[in-house]
């Protein structure tokens, strides 16, 4: 069963009546019903509002628009409205009661916040019980004042149950979500929390008239399975991810040991064709390709994955293997320093990338490996360094080399693509023999924006191969 | 498989450095491929003599020990032993075969697979799929006592060491750090540039460019700089 994304206030008969296939009015209906006795059918939604996961196939799976919030938020008026005739007798009084009692604006004004930070699915069941139970202290209060007779034996020990029962599952919430508190802290308040619970059950009894020993008995009982229900739902939910998380770690081990199996008999037989068949058959290219889309399965989710071709020196060797099936060149990227992100708005947050480089760094890069891969051939260096300075990028071949007063001046590739596209990013570009006078080293250079960022040293890129 | 390819070559005088004889250089091949033993076997070059093969942990400790090859040709990933691979050959033979040296062979140029075998004594390493020529040249520059250093390693030391990060050592003997030198040096080699163009290009001796090679290595074994040491402590070297 499952809770859809659209709805109207937690997707619980919604849910229900998609998963029974019982008409979503009738399940509607019921609820309200069961809500007129004694309050069961609230219990039940909330209990299966907090249990019931949500449907994540809606696109994009971030936290309500503002919109639905807004709408679980009148919808929840409609429930504490509903509710408290259950609690007191006190309906006719609710909605001036609402009105004047300032604490549940006050709850409800805070929450959009706390929306935000929480799974949408918690966050309005704290509000709805913390403003449920001072709905029912404002409505006693007021009925008491205009004379009406309140069982207050009943009231109070259902404000702090209420009270109670709200607060410890906002700390549960806030453990779930990871908010880094002081783990004895929170443990406290969630220990308060439940006595708060426990001790409005007890109340229920203390209050009674002529207490017997069967009172005594029931009081326990009551506190028991209080605090079973509020912590319940908490316990299924680290169940729950316990699991997913236990099978995660499985998956990851057996993609381990594939990883090993193949790493040293399949690499081993790729890397031995291309040995035999010489540097630059069609056999040994169609072997480098085979082995190359291995390594990307084999280490893409392993450590992390992150770099897909946001990362500089991945988008490199993406090009180089692009270039590799269409030419009879071999790169050998070599990648050093800090992972530099490609694309200003696709940096992951976390990682360590300091730099923002910018397309045009990648685009005269592109077009320096495809000149060294179209006219030298061969194996050919590509050589990153991001540093503090800046960033370095060498392209060097071991070709027949150009001179760049050779080229005719219709002739962009070089001059335009290359040199003035660097100049352009506020970079440099040089055209130069390669070492020993042989073949074509293409230099470019790009320095770091003037931010005050310490780049930690990583050597997360140099540990894959190309 | 204990005695797998293990064929002594019908003159057995190579087993003894003898400096009349170290014309040809004693060779030990192992890893745990046969196809990949025999094709290597076949590509060296006429001047390198195969004097065994080896596939496990055990038998290539045992056979570095009998035969004492001038070099073993090492892969890094080997079954048998208690799991170490290339490394625990290097750590359970050096003591008993004072004149050998090793390079690793490694299937992938990741450096978590060479590192281990570096830190362990190797001195330096080559993808299996360098061509026999190239594994040649690199045997008998490891013979002559030089470090082999293919870019990606190069690269790795870069990172390493902190140099891009402008971290330079002061004294020659500081082993947490490259000097400018070494850094420069480095570099090049990580471009793809042979020892003889970084001379040239450095303007400096070919034996200069070998001396820097050689004392990077020595801190990439030595250093307790914590990233190699991290290393070390996720393989369980230290």
């Amino acid at each position: 069963m499952m809770r859809p994304r659209l709805r109207l206030v937690g997707g619980v008969c919604a849910g229900f009546a998609e998963h029974t296939g019982v008409g979503l009015f009738t399940v509607r209906l019921v609820v309200v019903l069961l809500s007129l006795c004694g309050g069961f059918g609230v219990l039940l939604y909330a209990w299966l509002w907090l249990t019931v996961p949500s449907d994540e196939k809606w696109p994009g799976s971030d936290p309500l628009p503002k919109s639905s919030l807004a709408r679980a938020r009148s919808a929840s008026l409609v429930v504490t409205a509903r509710v408290p005739a259950s609690f007191a007798p006190v309906d006719q009084e609710s909605n001036h009661a609402s009105d004047t009692n300032t604490g549940v604006g006050k709850a409800r004004g805070d929450s959009p916040a706390r929306a935000h930070a929480d799974p949408a699915r918690t966050a309005p069941v704290t509000e709805i019980l913390l403003g449920l139970a001072l709905l029912a202290a404002g409505s006693a209060l007021v009925a008491s004042r205009l004379g009406a007779d309140i069982p207050l034996a009943v009231v109070v020990p259902a404000i702090v149950v209420l009270a109670g029962t709200a607060l410890a599952w906002r700390q549960f919430a806030d453990i779930r979500s990871g908010v880094s508190q002081q783990s004895s802290a929170l443990l406290v308040r969630i220990l308060g929390a439940l006595v708060l619970v426990a001790v409005g059950i007890l109340l229920f009894f203390v209050t009674g008239t002529n207490p017997n020993a069967w009172t005594v008995i029931l009081a326990s009982a009551s506190v028991l399975l209080g605090v079973a229900v509020v912590t319940a739902p908490w316990l299924l939910r680290l169940w729950s991810d316990l699991a997913d998380e236990r099978a995660a770690r499985a998956r990851d081990a057996e993609r381990a040991d594939i990883a090993a199996h193949l790493h040293d008999s399949v690499l081993q037989t790729l890397a031995l064709i291309q040995q035999k068949a010489g540097p630059h058959s069609d056999i040994a290219r169609l072997a480098r390709a085979q082995e190359r889309e291995l390594r990307e399965w084999l280490f893409t989710g392993t450590r992390g994955g992150s770099e897909s071709a946001t990362d500089l020196g991945a988008t490199l060797r993406l090009l180089a293997g692009e270039m590799e099936e269409d030419f009879a060149v071999r790169f050998n990227v070599v990648t050093v320093g800090a992972g530099v992100a490609v694309g200003s708005e696709t940096i992951p947050e976390g990682s360590h990338s300091g730099i923002d480089a910018p397309e045009a760094l990648v685009a005269a890069a592109r077009e320096a490996m495809f000149n060294a891969a179209r006219h030298a051939g061969g194996t050919v260096s590509v050589y990153l360094e991001a540093g503090a300075r800046g960033i370095e990028l060498s392209v060097t071949d071991r070709g027949s080399g150009f001179r760049l007063d050779q080229i005719s001046p219709d002739r962009l590739g070089v001059r335009e693509s290359i040199l003035g596209r660097m100049r352009r990013a506020g970079g440099n570009a040089v055209v130069r023999p390669g070492p020993g006078g042989a073949g074509t080293e293409i230099l470019l250079t790009l320095p770091a924006p003037p931010v005050p960022s310490s780049l930690p040293v990583v050597n997360s890129a140099v540990g894959r191969n190309s | 498989m204990t005695s797998t390819g293990l064929q002594p070559p019908s003159d057995n005088v190579h087993k003894d450095p003898d400096p009349d004889a170290v014309a040809r250089l004693g060779i030990l091949i192992v890893d745990d491929h046969s196809i990949f033993r025999s094709g290597l076997r076949s590509d060296l070059d006429a001047d390198l003599d195969v004097l065994g093969e080896a596939a496990t942990v055990d038998s290539a400790i045992r056979q570095v020990i009998v035969l004492q090859p001038r070099v073993v040709l090492l892969d890094v990933h080997l079954p048998g032993g208690r799991g170490g691979g290339g490394a625990e050959v290097i750590r359970d033979s050096a003591a008993q075969a004072g004149n050998t040296l090793f390079l690793a062979l490694s299937v992938s140029d990741a450096a978590d697979d060479v590192v281990s075998v570096i830190r362990a004594g190797a001195r330096g390493y080559i993808t299996k799929s360098s061509s026999g020529a190239e594994v040649s040249d690199a045997a008998r520059r490891v013979a002559d006592g030089d470090a082999v250093f293919s870019p990606r390693l190069a690269g790795f030391v870069l990172d390493a060491f902190g140099a891009v990060a402008g971290e330079t050592a002061e004294t020659t003997d500081e082993l947490d750090r490259l000097s400018a030198r070494e850094t420069e040096v480095m570099r090049l080699i990580a471009r793809g540039y042979s020892y003889k163009e970084v001379a040239s290009t450095l303007f400096i001796a070919a034996k200069t460019v070998e001396t820097h090679v050689s004392s990077v290595l020595r801190k990439l074994q030595l250093s307790s700089r914590h990233e190699l040491t991290a290393w070390a402590l996720e393989r369980k070297l230290l």
